[in-house]
C-alpha cells in the first residue's frame, strides 16, 4: 500500500490496458450529464464530472435484476460476477457503497449484491466539478470514506495514486506507474482538502443534532404537512440515492408458459403502495397512506433511524435528490435546515 | 385440458393495439398460441365467434347506447374481460370530445351530419360493464398483456404498478425533460411503460391514465415555475389521454 505516480501522457494507456484485460465502468459523458458505463475506451471517461445520474450503486445492485431463472424442473440462480474495475468514485459515492457493503451483509448475507462487490474493483478519484446541489462537504463529516482499494488524484502533469488494498495494488501493473515524491503526495492531498468547504449548499448542525431534533419532530403534523405538501409520491428522491437498498420482487413467465424468471427492482418508499400489505382475508392495510408520513419517513430513515449501524447519517451529500424533485422539496438542506429552525 | 379460447372486439379505437399485438412477431405468437387458441381478431384473421370464450380483450371506448348492448353480450360469453389499450381503460384520445361541441364540424366540415358519426360521451370499458383487468397505454403495452394472459393461465394475481413514470425514467436514468427546459406529466402518470417516451426527449403525457392521488395541484405549479407555462395553458395541460381524469 502506497503511493503511486502516472504521468498524463501515460494514462489513457493505462486505462485501456485495464479495458483489455477487465470490464472497467466509469463516468461518462449522457449530453449535459453524467453517467456510470462501461468503458470502450479512455477516451470515453469523464474524471471531470460533477455528478452522475444514479450512484454506483447500481454496478452491484442494477435497477432490476434476476434473481433466479426457472424451468420445469429446475430452478437456477443468477449470481455471475464479471472481474469489474469501477474506475471514477467520488468520495461522497465511497461512503454509500460503504453503507450499501454494510446493509447487504448484515443479518443475511445477500449474495446477488456481494458476489459483484466482491469481483469490483473501486477506485475513488477527487472531485474536479462540484455539482450545483451537493452538500458532501457539510453532511456527516464522522463517517469517514472506507472500502475502497484505491485513490486516484489528478494533478497538472499527472496522478497520483494511492493503493489501499492488494486489489488497488494490483493496478499497477496495468500503467508505466513509478513510486510518488513526498511532493506529490502533498499535492495530491491539498487537492482534496481544497474542495472540502466549496459546495455551495451547507447543513449548519451536527448529525447527532440533527438526528435528534428529527426524530422528536415526528408528532409535527403541521410541520410535515407543509414540508410535502407539493410531494408527488414520484420515489425519484429514492431511486437516484444511494443509499436506498429496498426492493421489489416479481416473477414472470415467459412465452412458453413454463420457464421464466424472479426479478428484483428498486423500490421506493415514497411511492403510495410501498408500505401496502395484504392481511390474512385478502385486505390491504397500508401503514404509510398518507404522502405526508412517507416523506417522514424518508427523513427518518436518512438522518436518524440508521446512525448507529451506519456510524452516522444515511445521506451522503450527493445532492442527486435535490436535483431529481421536479418540485424541489426534497432537498435534505432545506428539509433540515426547516426542522432544525422550528422553536429556535 | 382444452386450450382457453381467446377473442379480439374492438369498439371507438384506432385498433392499433390489436395491430401492437401482431408486433409479437411469428415466434412469439406462434409459441403463444402453443397456450390459447385465438378465435377472433378482426386484424388478422377472417373467423369469427358466437360461442363462448374464456378471455375476451377489448379495445376502444364505449361511446353508443349500442355499444353497451354488445359489451354486455360479451361480458356475458366471456369468462374474463381485459380492457386494454387508452381508449378502452379510460377514453382515452376519444375523451377529448367530451368537453367539446363543435368537433364534429370542426373534423368533418360539411359532413359532420352523417349518422355514423352520431356518439355521445367517450367512456372507459368499465362504464359498461364488469373488467376484470386492464392493460393500459396508447399502444396498450405488448408484454403486459401477456403477462395479464400468463397470470390466467397459471392462477396467478396480476399486479401493475402503482407509481408514476418518474420511477421508470430514473432507472433507466433517463435525463428527466425539466432538466433540459421541457415539460412532462411523468410525476403524476401511472408507469408500467417502462418510460420509453422521455427517453426519446418525449415529454410524457400520462397515456396510462393517473396514478391514484395524483397531486395535479403540484404538477401545475411545477408546469407554470419550471417549464414557464401560463396558469391557463398548466391547468388545461394536455388531455390527449387524462380527458376523463381530471375536471
Amino acid at each position: 500500500m502506497g503511493y503511486l505516480y502516472l504521468e498524463e501522457k501515460d494514462f489513457a494507456a493505462f486505462v485501456d490496458a485495464l479495458i483489455a484485460a477487465k470490464r472497467v465502468v466509469g463516468p461518462t459523458a449522457k449530453r449535459n450529464k453524467f453517467v456510470y458505463e462501461q468503458l470502450a475506451s479512455a477516451d470515453e471517461l469523464r474524471l471531470d464530472f460533477d455528478v452522475t445520474i444514479l450512484p454506483p450503486k447500481k454496478v452491484f445492485f442494477p435497477p432490476a435484476q434476476d434473481i433466479v431463472r426457472f424451468g420445469e424442473q429446475a430452478i437456477e440462480g443468477c449470481i455471475a460476477p464479471v472481474d469489474t474495475v469501477l474506475l471514477g468514485v467520488h468520495f461522497y459515492d465511497v461512503k454509500g457503497i460503504d453503507m450499501t457493503d454494510y446493509l447487504f451483509r448484515e443479518r443475511k448475507e445477500d449474495w446477488n449484491y456481494l458476489a459483484q462487490r466482491e469481483a469490483t474493483t473501486v477506485v475513488a478519484s477527487n472531485i474536479q466539478a462540484i455539482s450545483p446541489r451537493a452538500f458532501w462537504d457539510s453532511v456527516g463529516a464522522e463517517v469517514k470514506p472506507k472500502g475502497h482499494d484505491a485513490f486516484l488524484t489528478k494533478l497538472a502533469g499527472g496522478c497520483v495514486l494511492e493503493t489501499l488494498t492488494p486489489k488497488g495494488e494490483a493496478l499497477a501493473a496495468f500503467g508505466a506507474f513509478r513510486d510518488a515524491t513526498a511532493d506529490e503526495i502533498n499535492a495530491a492531498q491539498q487537492t482534496n482538502d481544497s474542495v472540502m468547504g466549496q459546495c455551495s449548499e451547507k447543513l449548519g448542525y451536527t448529525s447527532e443534532a440533527i438526528a435528534a431534533k428529527v426524530r422528536d419532530s415526528f408528532d409535527n403534523e403541521e410541520l410535515w404537512d407543509e414540508l410535502a405538501m407539493d410531494c408527488f409520491s414520484c420515489g425519484s428522491c429514492n431511486t437516484v440515492c444511494p443509499t436506498c437498498y429496498c426492493f421489489d420482487v416479481k416473477d414472470a413467465w415467459n412465452l412458453n408458459q413454463v420457464s421464466g424468471s424472479r426479478t428484483r427492482y428498486w423500490d421506493a418508499c415514497l411511492t403510495r403502495e410501498f408500505a401496502a400489505v395484504t392481511m390474512a382475508g385478502g385486505d390491504k392495510e397500508n401503514f404509510r397512506e398518507r404522502h405526508q408520513s412517507r416523506f417522514r419517513h424518508r427523513f427518518m430513515r436518512k438522518t436518524a433511524y440508521l446512525n448507529e449501524k451506519l456510524g452516522g447519517p444515511a445521506c451522503t451529500g450527493c445532492g442527486r435528490c435535490s436535483q431529481a424533485c421536479t418540485v424541489n422539496i426534497a432537498d435534505p438542506v432545506r428539509v433540515i435546515t426547516a426542522i432544525m429552525e422550528v422553536g429556535s | 385440458m382444452a386450450k382457453p379460447k381467446i377473442a379480439f372486439f374492438d369498439f371507438a379505437s384506432c385498433e392499433g393495439c390489436q395491430i401492437e399485438f401482431t408486433n409479437f412477431g411469428d415466434a412469439a405468437t406462434l409459441e403463444l398460441l402453443n397456450h390459447v387458441e385465438i378465435v377472433e381478431f378482426r386484424e388478422a384473421m377472417t373467423e369469427t365467434t358466437t360461442g363462448r370464450i374464456d378471455i375476451a380483450l377489448i379495445e376502444g371506448s364505449f361511446t353508443r347506447e349500442a355499444d353497451r348492448v354488445r359489451l354486455q353480450q360479451i361480458r356475458h360469453r366471456a369468462k374474463y374481460v381485459i380492457a386494454y389499450g387508452a381508449c378502452a381503460c379510460t377514453g382515452g384520445i376519444n375523451a377529448l370530445k367530451n368537453h367539446q361541441d363543435d368537433f364534429a364540424e370542426y373534423v368533418y366540415g360539411g359532413d359532420a351530419r352523417m349518422p355514423h358519426l352520431r356518439s355521445g360521451t367517450a367512456q372507459p370499458i368499465s362504464a359498461a360493464i364488469k373488467v376484470d383487468y386492464e392493460v393500459k397505454g396508447c399502444p396498450m403495452s405488448k408484454d403486459e398483456l401477456l403477462l395479464v394472459i400468463s397470470n390466467l393461465l397459471h392462477g396467478t394475481e396480476h399486479v401493475i404498478p402503482t407509481y408514476p413514470v418518474c420511477v421508470e425514467c430514473k432507472r433507466r436514468e433517463t435525463i428527466c425533460r425539466y432538466d433540459e427546459g421541457d415539460h412532462c406529466m411523468g410525476q403524476v402518470a401511472r408507469a408500467g411503460c417502462g418510460a420509453p417516451c422521455p427517453a426519446d426527449g418525449i415529454p410524457c403525457e400520462a397515456c396510462r391514465g393517473f396514478v391514484d392521488d395524483a397531486n395535479l395541484p403540484a404538477l401545475e405549479k411545477v408546469l407554470m415555475e419550471r417549464a414557464g407555462f401560463s396558469q391557463k395553458r398548466a391547468v388545461g395541460k394536455s388531455r390527449m389521454f387524462t380527458a376523463n381524469l381530471r375536471s
